[in-house]
């Protein structure tokens, strides 16, 4: 069977295996990282690998395409079509098969074009270079009728022909991606892969990139690898699917058999830790500990340790992939077929606290600009005291801005802002603290963790300030974190820690910036839990700020949604979000909704 | 093996400090019945020069005066650019403006003019060059700390200091200064190589130290006039500057290296 009888079918129904993976695995210096990882994909067909990070998924695409990064080694080997590579390939070899057989489209849209050209001579690049047959180096050299191509190529990501003369600095970030996926596309690969391409982007706008890529991939006929740490998103687009742990493959399958009823413990618990945005979960399933990383792994089943259904056995037999009731395979000595699902309580609804006292934040007609670009237009927003307040909105909202005056790091131009019924003019450490977006830059990476929580503690006005041990205990950390230093935490811990130190000032606010953004979903179940049970212990009042509906449904009382600076519809949580009022919130809600589907 | 090597040197030119007079005591001693011997003469391995001078025991004698003031030089600029480049870099505003315009200003001055007219003012004096160093160098040295500082005073770590009301000296010298002590490092390694030239080329324009000191920027200088009876004895100082500065270097480059692999896990 060959290419070209693959692609020229419209509508492919026979099985062509596009591109055929033997064994890949990857050493890096501290060992090995991803372990002999097989895989097939049909033309016209989708595989979705999913895991989180330090999963090894990223680094299993990026061999297959002979893109590692310098001091990582590839092994095994790569069938495109009937072209063979045994990897790690060389120079020649790639050459050859780089965007005819496969092509890439990078995570982040803001650094994968460059910034220096224009977006059409970006996409002709790998055009001219199929056009002739070889590589090219990208110059300048006139052909008739390219402009054209290159136009009806943007045109297919649904991008207007202007997009060609400009550069990538002057278009959003879903533009740049879909220029991106027409370069991909340009260069007629076999195998298209994506890695996290919708990661970078906006709820509202990561839907339609899906739909793209989906919609290219039929047109086109090309086999087409989708990663991501997002099991709705892969289980709406994909239909097989991977599912990855500390660099093996623990469950493949037809995507609907493995994510709806997942056979192998960590895909049932990647399933649950997702919040749903229909309904407020009790407590949020969460997954303890934290992914070996390479050199740390232990004998056996890499997920044992993490694994409730762990038996004597798999910390010393290591587990093969093996077919199992249903059509998956799975990786795992004690799951015989689809484990049960378990059951989610969800939360009794509370009546709103804090009513007959001033609110713990009162923030009135906040306006903000930077230079000429006005971030806040007239915000007003209440945190009841006791309470817990979501903001939702997209980047450029001006969500972040606000919790900035709020916390006193900004400036507003105008507008008062009120703490338990007093304006302020000047702050105190236990009025307000902040926990941040990216728990890797919130802690002073010289600093150990016991002499950042002392120093914070130091800045309580009561008496007997919490002690480094009992800050960490608050957080469900041992004490023995106190001698670490913030490079040897997790991102979960990292964040655990970030939130003891703003806890440790014992603030009236606590204003939470997008806290879990940056995690992986079993570990944003256990950060969102931890603050749950914190609000009930402290009787904390919270700002929560969030992109992501799901999670503010699960924390929230009350949420405000601001769209471009203002707000455009608030109430309770629960109401917003069944009946929402606002075309932006409906948007948002349209977004997200096939994550229920999955519950 | 390149830390190694540079350790190595910077051991033997610090024993040299040390020890130097121990070792050759009379090395600065005229002996007028013996000058200007070529290399490998009896007694004298690489020969005298025009005073009589054995070159191989002045040269040792030499680090002494070659190497503690470029030392003198690169602290004393770092410390001062860091107290002026953290205060312009955190605080910013109106601090920052007056700090940079002062180092533009110090920065269009032509250096080797200053030197000249300094030393017609107050006398050709060692110290005197080692103050005037510091002043020139340390423009480079705000800069890069203030740029450093202006990198990591918008990370969270800093901005949650801010949140806990600490004092600025505080957020400055415990949160920022432990973050650019890296780029410090390495500055003040390269700035030492630059100072040991700059001094040892002062001391060739005559500027630098006295006539006579054992010095090698000095030996090089008095050392071109018998250029073709003893070349040992320009050619060993010319070789020393060259060999230390290179040491330094290395060691700077191979400590950021180390950084950087720890840092990449």
């Amino acid at each position: 069977m060959s290419v070209a009888l693959g692609r020229a079918a419209e509508t492919p129904v026979t099985v062509v295996a596009a591109v055929r993976a033997e064994g890949i695995s990857v050493h890096g210096p501290a060992g090995e990282i991803v372990r002999r990882v097989s895989f097939s994909v049909e033309v016209g067909r989708t595989l979705g690998i999913v895991g989180e990070s330090g999963s090894g998924k990223s680094l299993t695409a990026r061999a297959i395409c002979g893109l590692l990064p310098p001091g990582l080694r590839a092994g095994g080997a790569v069938c495109f079509g009937d072209a063979l590579v045994t990897l790690p390939g060389t120079a020649r070899e790639w050459q050859a098969q780089r965007g005819a057989a496969v092509a890439l489209v990078p995570q982040d849209p803001f650094t994968s074009l460059s910034p220096a050209h224009r977006c059409g001579e970006q996409v002709a690049w790998s055009l001219r270079r199929r056009l002739d047959g070889g590589p090219q180096p990208p110059g300048r050299a006139r052909r008739p009728g390219l402009s054209d191509q290159v136009n009806g190529y943007l045109a297919e990501v649904n991008l207007p022909p202007d997009v060609a003369r400009r550069y990538p600095g002057e278009l959003s970030g879903g533009m740049r991606q879909r220029v991106a996926v027409a370069a991909a596309l340009a260069a007629g690969p076999l195998l298209m892969i994506a890695d996290e391409p919708t990661t970078a982007l906006d709820a509202s706008t990561r839907r339609d990139l899906l739909e793209l890529l989906a919609r290219l991939q039929r047109q086109h006929g090309m086999a087409l690898v989708l990663i991501s740490h997002d099991v709705a998103l892969v289980r709406g687009v994909a239909d097989d699917v991977i599912v990855m742990y500390a660099g093996r493959v623990v469950e493949k399958g037809p995507a609907r058999q493995v994510l709806d009823r997942p056979s192998h413990p960590y895909t049932l618990a990647l399933k649950v830790s997702e919040p749903p945005v229909g309904r407020r979960l009790e407590r949020l399933i969460a997954l303890p500990g934290r992914v070996p990383p390479p050199g740390q792994r232990p004998p056996g089943c890499v997920f044992a340790e993490r694994c409730q259904l762990a038996q004597a056995e798999c910390s010393v037999r290591e587990p093969e992939l093996a077919p199992v009731v249903g059509g998956a395979e799975v990786a795992c000595l004690v799951s015989k077929g689809s484990l049960e699902l378990p059951e989610l309580r969800e939360a009794i609804a509370l009546p709103l606290p804090g009513t007959g006292v001033p609110a713990a934040l009162e923030a009135r007609d906040l306006f903000k600009s930077f230079g000429s670009h006005l971030v806040l237009k007239g915000v007003s927003l209440e945190v009841r005291r006791g309470g817990c307040t979501g903001l939702v909105g997209g980047s450029g909202s001006g969500k972040t801005t606000l919790a900035r005056c709020v916390a006193g790091l900004e400036q507003p131009d105008r507008g008062v802002i009120s703490f338990g019924g007093q304006p302020v003019t000047r702050r105190s450490a236990g009025q307000v603290q902040l926990v941040f977006q990216d728990p890797y830059s919130a802690l002073n990476p010289k600093m150990r963790v016991g002499a950042a929580l002392a120093e914070a503690a130091r800045a309580c006005s009561s008496d007997r300030p919490s002690s480094p041990a009992e800050l960490l205990d608050l957080v469900g950390l041992p004490a023995a974190f106190a001698r670490k230093y913030p490079r040897d935490l997790s991102g979960g811990e990292r964040q655990r820690v970030a939130i003891a130190r703003s806890l440790a000032p014992a603030p009236e606010l606590l204003i939470c910036d997008e806290p879990v953004s940056a995690l992986d979903v079993s570990v944003q179940a256990q950060v969102l839990n931890l603050l749950t049970d914190l609000r009930e212990r402290l009787g904390l009042s919270v700002l929560f700020i969030s992109h992501d509906l799901a999670v503010v449904r699960q924390v929230s009382d009350v949420v405000y949604v601001l769209h471009h600076g203002q707000v455009v519809e608030s109430g309770p949580t629960a109401d917003v979000l069944r009946s929402p009022s606002a075309d932006y919130t409906c948007r948002l809600l349209a977004a997200v909704s096939p994550r229920e589907a999955g519950h | 093996m390149a830390l190694v090597a540079s350790l190595a040197v910077l051991g033997l030119a610090a024993v040299a400090v040390v020890l130097g007079n121990l070792l050759f005591p009379g090395a600065t001693q005229v002996d007028i019945m013996n000058t200007v011997l070529p290399p490998g003469s009896s007694g004298h391995l690489l020969g005298t020069d025009q005073l009589g001078r054995d070159v191989l025991a002045i040269s040792v004698a030499g680090a002494a005066s070659t190497l503690l003031g470029p030392a003198v030089v690169a602290v004393g600029s770092m410390a001062v650019g860091t107290f002026f480049g953290l205060l312009a870099g955190a605080r910013g505003g109106r601090a920052d403006f007056l700090i940079s315009r002062l180092t533009d200003l110090l920065l269009a001055l032509p250096v080797v003019l200053l030197a000249v007219v300094v030393s017609g003012l107050f006398g050709a004096s060692y110290w005197w060059s080692v103050a005037l160093l510091v002043v020139l160098l340390c423009p480079y040295d705000i800069r890069i700390v203030r740029s450093g500082a202006i990198e990591q005073v918008h990370k969270p770590y800093v901005e949650a200091a801010r949140l806990l009301h600490l004092s600025s000296w505080r957020v400055m010298y415990r949160h920022l200064l432990v973050n650019l002590w890296p780029l410090e490092r390495t500055n003040l390694l390269l700035n030492y190589a630059n100072a040991i030239i700059a001094m040892s080329a002062l001391s060739f324009l005559g500027v630098g130290v006295q006539q006579g000191t054992a010095n090698w920027g000095r030996q090089l200088v008095d050392g071109e006039q018998i250029l073709f009876q003893n070349p040992m004895a320009s050619v060993a100082p010319a070789v020393l500057i060259v060999v230390v500065a290179c040491a330094v270097n290395l060691l700077g480059d191979s400590i950021n290296g180390d950084e950087r692999r720890l840092g990449a896990r």
